[in-house]
């Protein structure tokens, strides 16, 4: 028998608190799914011998979200829109079960509680269908032929067929590596040859995995200023420990530059100050994807790295500073109108 | 091998590093047998003859006056390292880049990245990036006429020089004035002779000058944009004897 339970999060509640909250679900239930921001679907098939009943499951689902520091609204039912509508109707803290046909249960609701265009419901207003009973009565093929393919879905819907699937979404993965320094650390190189090291430990682990980072964070401590902590995005994401590495850099290469006081030190006095541990994290990965690997064309693998580096000059350096030529007339007159100078990145 | 003493010092100095840094921050250099060829770029030309091609993992200048046919031989190296379908970025400062007579070299354009920047910093910022990456086989820096106090200079690109040594990509400096301080491999180009029809300048014939004293000759058309490889100078001498 088909049981959903789908939480709805309070709109107050942080990004922070409710991914928590699905951090939190993931950890007790089998498939999770997000149906909207702050909004989850568990589907709770199978789980009856192990879990208990599932309004059981609903509470101590709304036990899970109140630690996380969400308050939610539980609804259980046959289907995941019918589960959704209910959650909606529930006030937060509690849960409610479905106790009554789905059918029955949707009819007397407007027929914009259904996932219709809004025009739509304005053409069902002006033929005198304002609820979802009206809707359901109307003919399927009709509602089809007229109104289009998603008005048919929604049709199905209102008559209780409900079969939408929960698409369980991975829990979400901490990979980071981090490291605690006997000595603090004072230039730039030196804390760049000491990533390398977490940034191989972190590269492991994606590529165990089949991941690849899309956004790292540096976090270092420092003896005498504030932690720091530095966000890149890796575009095209990776998890070759050159790639974490260089992108690193370029973020250090990018913090203010302090001038010196005392002559003969060496030239790698930075913002940095002095630091005393650090962590790399992959906060956001996606799938590995396949990479060129140049087998006709032995140097043609690096052109993901040569994007990569136009990517973060363009960024650098403004638009218009890297550039690539395509030859459009040779025999022009005017030499400006032999060639066309287009961005490599937009 | 070394003594006991020496070795005892390097592996104490090996767990210091490790012992910072993390049992993974050393690894040992497998041995391998480096190809003759991977070395350099062979631009197909007669400056292989006398140069050996343009060298990798080493910087090396184009060192002569305007108009002298450094620019032409440089996008000749440019065509050679896209050979095998690498990527090729070429620092331009002053805008000067002739993407025509690029194509006609055989460049192809499509990888070939150009950086156009005002500032001397900025300019040696894009080599330094491109030759980390480890994207690009060849770096070019055209540091153009080197008429402001602003321009990149050829003793400017010393902190490039780590960055280029062991690597297989090629830094080629391309400048009006030889570096003072810094020791580059230095190529020098000098012009030899005008070619004129009907009153107007159509070409040029220019030398590069490589070790032992062995030049190469070139020819420089304007129209069509082409570069004619003449040989090596002694060559042409025994032939011509």
């Amino acid at each position: 028998m088909k049981v959903f339970a789908v939480a709805r999060t309070a709109q107050a509640a942080s990004d922070a608190a409710r991914q928590r909250a699905l951090d939190a679900l993931h950890t007790a239930l089998p498939r999770v799914g997000v149906l909207d921001r702050g909004v989850y679907a568990c589907d709770l098939r199978g789980t009856r011998r192990l879990l208990g009943a599932p309004l059981e499951v609903a509470r101590r689902i709304v036990e899970l979200c109140e630690r996380a520091g969400a308050t939610c609204a539980i609804g259980v039912g046959p289907g995941t829109f019918v589960a959704r509508v209910l959650a909606d109707q529930t006030p937060l803290g509690e849960t409610r079960e479905l106790a009554m046909d789905a059918r029955a249960f949707l009819a007397p609701l407007p027929v914009a509680t259904l996932p219709l265009d809004p025009r739509i419901v304005d053409e069902l207003a002006l033929m005198g269908i304002r609820d979802v009973a009206g809707f359901a009565a109307l003919d399927r093929g009709s509602v089809l032929d007229r109104l289009g393919r998603a008005a048919a879905a929604a049709h199905a819907l209102a008559s209780g067929m409900d079969d939408l699937p929960v698409h369980g979404v991975p829990p979400r993965r901490r990979i980071r590596a981090g490291r605690r320094f006997d000595d603090a650390i004072g230039s730039k190189e030196q804390l760049v040859f000491a990533l390398r090291v977490l940034a191989d430990t972190v590269a492991d682990r994606l590529r165990a995995d089949g991941l690849a980072a899309l956004r790292l964070v540096l976090h270092a401590e420092r003896e005498d200023a504030p932690a720091l902590r530095l966000e890149r995005v890796l575009l095209p994401p990776a998890a070759e420990p050159a790639a974490l590495v260089r992108s690193l850099r370029w973020a250090l290469d990018e913090l203010p530059h302090r001038s010196f006081v005392s002559a003969g030190t060496p030239g790698d006095r930075h913002a940095l100050g002095r630091i005393e541990a650090a962590a790399i994290e992959a906060v956001e990965v996606e799938p590995l994807r396949g990479r060129q690997l140049g087998l006709f064309a032995p140097d043609g693998a690096h052109a993901e790295e040569a994007i990569a580096v136009a990517q973060h000059l363009r960024g650098r350096l403004g638009a218009g500073a890297v550039l690539r030529a395509r030859v459009q007339s040779p025999d022009a007159r005017l030499p400006e109108r032999e060639v066309e100078w287009t961005e490599v990145v937009a | 091998m070394g003594s006991v003493a020496t070795v005892a010092a390097l592996d104490g100095a090996i767990a210091r590093v490790e012992r910072r840094y993390g049992s993974r921050a050393l690894a040992r250099g497998a041995s391998f047998e480096r190809r003759s060829d991977e070395g350099v770029l062979r631009t197909g030309t007669a400056f292989d003859r006398i140069a050996g091609g343009v060298p990798t993992g080493a910087p090396c200048a184009f060192v002569g006056t305007g108009a002298c046919g450094k620019l032409a031989l440089a996008l000749r190296a440019v065509a050679a390292a896209q050979r095998d379908g690498a990527h090729v970025m070429w620092v331009d400062p002053t805008a000067s880049l002739d993407a025509v007579a690029a194509s006609h070299a055989g460049v192809d354009l499509d990888r070939l990245l150009v950086v156009r920047t005002r500032r001397r910093e900025d300019a040696l910022t894009s080599a330094a990036a491109a030759l980390r990456s480890g994207g690009f086989r060849l770096v070019a820096l055209d540091t153009g006429p080197g008429l402001l106090a602003s321009s990149v200079r050829a003793d400017d690109v010393a902190p490039l020089v780590p960055l280029v040594r062991g690597s297989a990509a090629a830094l080629v400096v391309v400048t009006d004035q030889a570096p003072r301080r810094l020791a580059l491999l230095t190529f020098r180009f000098e012009r030899v002779a005008w070619e004129r029809e009907l009153g107007r300048t159509t070409g040029w014939t220019f030398r590069v000058a490589g070790a032992r004293g062995a030049e190469a000759l070139f020819h420089a058309r304007s129209y069509p944009r082409t570069l004619l490889d003449l040989g090596v100078r002694g060559e042409l001498l025994e032939a011509s004897a």
